[in-house]
């Protein structure tokens, strides 16, 4: 297994997807967590100018989406067959424009904001977690009958909005979903992951 | 034979026309379904996540135009030999990707004061993109490696939509314009564009 660092700011936000899949796949990695005041100076030397950055093998990766791809692959979390693989991506896909709505609200002036959280709270949100609820098996996964990065894409993702403000209905209305919750959670190397991870606001 | 897959897009490039020119590429043979916007609605809550396109195989139905594309690349042979090499490719498409809704929000707007604001954001994204692609891209002709991937394909999607906002654009990136260039020169890919309903987006 070749030495891996991830780098991202002290918080879960994009990152988080990536670390729990690393604890989850027993993966040993160094979580550098970059301070705000640093990123400025450590900008120009990225690939693109942005966090979250994996480096592996000599290369630096950068976009959380295919870092969090590369790793799921890496931690057999990917899905087994092709297909299997494209199913796990759209879940991904699909969970993630969650996430993105409402970081982009989070940074909306105070007048814009309250009309376009209320769409996403009351609208949205409920119509994608009920097509989430209809994609997941009733055993809790959405890809085959075991873990895969869907299945905590879905579980990060949906913490990682609530930490942005956005009420999101609660998942007992989504029982499909409750169920892969309790199944990302249960899995042994993310457990521990939950327990031991610093606390972040976001 | 039916074609193995079958690709449900509206009649326009969008979010269906990757999918199309990896196929294109491959010299892979797909059922092209074109949905009327009438058509839609009805069909909407029958889909995975309420959107298009979808990709139907094997009896699975894909959403999400990237883990389509995505999956029609690695079927193809046009993802990327290693992991590595794939998350690379994966990178740029991402990176490319962030353009697209800048590009389709200028596209849809109506109001024309509120159109030269977003002409002009749309047009340093377009520069500050393209900077960061150069850098990153391989010298050999190809965004990553020495071969045509996906990545290639996509840039060179919507490459051809900011050439049709402001011509000659890509010229002044050489490493993307070598990339532009063998795509569009790629005798399947001429082939497929010679052939191409025009569609206003």
């Amino acid at each position: 297994m070749p030495s891996i660092k991830f780098t991202y700011f002290d918080g879960r936000g994009l990152g988080e997807v990536n670390r729990v899949m690393l604890a989850a796949g027993g993966i040993k990695y160094e979580d550098v967590r970059l301070h705000e005041s640093k990123w400025a100076g450590m900008k120009p030397t990225t690939p693109m100018g942005e966090l979250p950055l994996l480096e592996v093998d000599g290369k630096t990766i950068c976009q959380s989406n295919s870092i969090a791809r590369y790793i799921a692959r890496e931690a057999g979390l990917a899905g087994k067959s092709s297909l299997d693989q494209a199913e796990v991506d759209m879940i991904m896909e699909g969970v993630r424009s969650l996430f993105d709505k409402a970081a982009q609200i989070f940074i909306l002036p105070e007048a814009e904001k309250a009309a376009r959280k209320k769409k996403l709270e009351e609208k949205e949100a409920p119509e994608l977690l009920e097509y989430l609820n209809k994609l997941a098996s009733n055993k809790g996964y959405f890809v085959g009958d075991q873990l895969t990065a869907a299945d905590i894409a879905l579980y990060v993702n949906y913490e990682s909005v609530g930490s942005l403000t956005i009420a999101l209905p609660s998942l007992d209305k989504y029982p499909n979903l409750k169920k892969v919750a309790d199944n990302v959670k249960a899995n042994p190397g993310i457990a521990k992951w939950l327990k031991e991870r610093p606390v972040t606001t976001y | 034979m039916a074609p193995k897959y079958k690709l449900t897009y509206f009649d326009a490039r969008g979010r269906g026309e990757p999918t199309r020119l990896i196929f294109a590429a491959a010299g892979v043979e797909f059922e092209d379904n074109r949905l009327t916007f009438e058509e839609w609605p009805a069909i909407k809550p029958t889909t995975p996540m309420g959107g298009l396109p979808l990709l139907e195989v094997d009896g699975v139905t894909l959403c999400q135009s990237l883990a389509i594309a995505r999956f029609a690349a690695r079927d193809v042979g046009l993802a990327g030999k290693s992991n590595l090499e794939q998350a690379q490719a994966d990178m740029f498409v991402d990176e490319i990707s962030e353009l697209l809704p800048k590009m389709a929000g200028l596209f849809f707007e109506k109001d024309e004061a509120v159109k030269a604001e977003k002409q002009k954001e749309v047009e340093e994204l377009i520069v500050k993109t393209y900077t960061i692609l150069e850098k990153l891209s391989g010298s050999a002709g190809y965004l990553v490696g020495n071969r045509l991937l996906w990545c290639d394909l996509i840039f060179f999607n919507i490459a051809s939509n900011v050439e049709n906002l402001k011509p000659g654009t890509v010229q002044n990136y050489p490493k993307l314009a070598k990339s532009y260039e063998n795509v569009k020169l790629n005798s399947r890919i001429a082939a497929y564009l010679a052939k191409r309903k025009e569609t206003p987006f």
